[in-house]
């Protein structure tokens, strides 16, 4: 698969995370979580709140941009609804699916986005976490998507706890689910440990192949099969959002 | 009412040394950037700089060495990859990070705005975030008195100077603002001096004709400069696009040791306003 197809796979498969009637969100530099979005909306998730990073409730998101927060992408919305204002709706419990990204991600899902190396002499500063912290421990779910499964991402232990893992969490906060969306697999911590398990591999890719690009020992569940590549009508649906090909941009 | 319109040059000298200034806006958009190039011109120092995910604003500033102090959510340029100035300063220790989170540094914002002392906020638990912010005294676990829930109490951020980009201002600061808003009534009521930068000065009846437009009340502001495409390179909904050339320019010029000929060109090189006609729709 070429970049725009993986990127392809991975908006089919994170776009089937959201269920009609949630409350959705997405931040900063995520033209993937836009897309699975939008098309969450157009296909089977037609009543659910689409609120944009860029503000704009139910945008009819025509194309996206470089940046997530171009108001272009606010298009046919039906209001205006603040950060603030969804981080009141986060604590109240009602955004159900968040989408975040991560540099780094280890076995329990805690991520980093805020430094590699140490805090005080860090080797590479990164950008920081934005709402990581606050959503990944009191959202019911929250996908995570990297476009790069390696074991210098997919690391035995974070640098630095930015988003909270389940062994970061309250008793009250395990009931929460992440899935990890990348570009070779989908995975979960649906087992009583917790720990992350392949739930599938996406097509041309192996179980062995993901098992070693990923730095600790990755479980596989029961149950693991192969991720469905879209449809072609599905397919149309997002290149046609992004004739550009600015989803590709994260594959390196 | 109070005549608060000024110039650029003037409103600038609002800002002293050292002090704590958030912009309004959010990453690319509608960011003060006019003013910001005459805070460079003016050779501020020691800034103190704190928002939920600022972009070009704070990292030109970075790099023409008006900063001691950075607190942000995150510090990027979006899918255009790192804040270059910001990456190396850091990295190099020649400016100090403070990471924090977008949640706690709104909720800092909104505390004091509200004027009270701290703001209780829930998630946070658990993130090695916290444990700076502990050390820094900006954030800390407490109980809630009532039902016993452990939350983060976030210190109240009373910035110095919230400086704003506005669609249209009148001569005694009522603001207007169209389309996304983010922090930016938030900060205006939070800081100790706010300055709006504005597209248009429109006359006072206009307001008065259409008082729910009004977004920012003129008691709140202390200074007006008319700065058409004062958000330049960053977008001004309905009025122009993010202009993405340019700030892949600006990359280039940082990572290529050319920034001091950017500065010269784009902020050093033009005492006056910006004026890109090819910006305007």
């Amino acid at each position: 698969m070429d970049k725009l197809e993986t990127a392809d796979l991975m908006i089919y498969a994170m776009s089937r995370e959201i269920e009609n009637n949630n409350t959705v969100l997405h931040g900063v530099s995520s033209p993937l979580p836009i897309l699975a979005m939008s098309l969450a909306r157009k296909t089977h998730a037609p009543d659910m709140a689409f609120v944009s990073g860029a503000e704009g409730v139910d945008p009819d998101v025509e194309r996206i941009y470089l940046s997530s927060f171009d108001p272009r992408q606010n298009r046919d919305a039906v209001g205006y609804f603040g950060l603030h204002e969804v981080f009141d709706l986060a604590q109240r419990g009602e955004l159900h699916v968040m989408f975040l990204g991560s540099a780094q991600i280890d076995r329990y899902g805690n991520t980093n986005l805020s430094v590699i190396g140490s805090i005080d002499n860090p080797k590479v500063q990164l950008p920081g976490g934005a709402a990581s912290a606050f959503l990944m421990p009191i959202t019911p779910k929250v996908v995570i998507w990297s476009a790069r499964h390696t074991p210098r991402t997919f690391v035995e232990e974070v640098d630095f706890v930015t988003g909270q893992g389940y062994n970061h969490r309250s008793q009250e906060q395990m009931k929460n689910e992440m899935t990890i969306v990348s570009n070779l697999g989908v995975m979960n911590f649906k087992n009583p440990d917790r720990v992350m398990q392949l739930q599938s591999y996406h097509p041309g890719h192996s179980i062995d192949e993901i098992r070693r690009n990923t730095g600790f020992d990755l479980r596989v569940a029961p149950d693991v099969t192969e991720t469905p590549f879209p449809e072609p009508q599905i397919v149309e649906l997002i290149r046609a959002m992004d004739p550009d090909g600015i989803r590709a941009t994260e594959f390196g | 009412m109070r005549k608060a319109l000024c110039g650029l040059k003037e409103a600038a000298t609002l800002v002293k040394d050292g002090d704590v200034l958030t912009t309004g806006g959010a990453t690319f958009h509608r960011a003060p950037m006019e003013f910001l190039r005459e805070i460079i011109r003016q050779g501020k120092k020691d800034l103190v700089l704190v928002d939920r995910e600022p972009a070009i604003d704070f990292d030109l500033l970075i790099g023409a060495g008006c900063v001691a102090k950075v607190r942000a959510g995150l510090l990027a340029f979006e899918l255009l990859g790192f804040a270059p100035n910001f990456r190396k300063k850091a990295e190099s220790r020649e400016i100090i990070t403070k990471e924090g989170a977008c949640q706690p540094i709104i909720a800092g914002f909104r505390a004091a705005a509200m004027g009270i002392p701290s703001l209780t906020v829930r998630g946070m638990l658990g993130s090695d975030l916290l444990e700076i912010s502990e050390i820094l005294g900006s954030q800390r676990e407490v109980e809630d008195p009532f039902t016993g829930e452990k939350l983060i109490a976030v210190r109240a951020i009373e910035p110095d100077v919230a400086v704003i980009h506005a669609h249209e201002a009148d001569e005694y600061g009522n603001t207007r603002i169209e389309g996304p808003v983010y922090e930016d009534v938030i900060k205006a009521k939070a800081a100790k001096t706010v300055i709006v930068t504005a597209e248009a000065i429109v006359p006072n009846e206009e307001f008065r004709r259409k008082p729910e437009a009004t977004k920012i009340p003129h008691f709140l502001v202390d200074a007006v400069v008319h700065a058409p495409n004062g958000a330049y390179p960053c977008s001004c909904f309905n009025r122009y696009d993010v202009d993405y050339d340019h700030i892949r320019e600006y990359i280039a010029a940082v990572n290529n040791d050319r920034f001091g000929k950017y500065l010269d060109e784009h902020v050093y090189g033009r005492a006056g306003l910006w004026t890109n006609s090819k910006q305007r729709i």
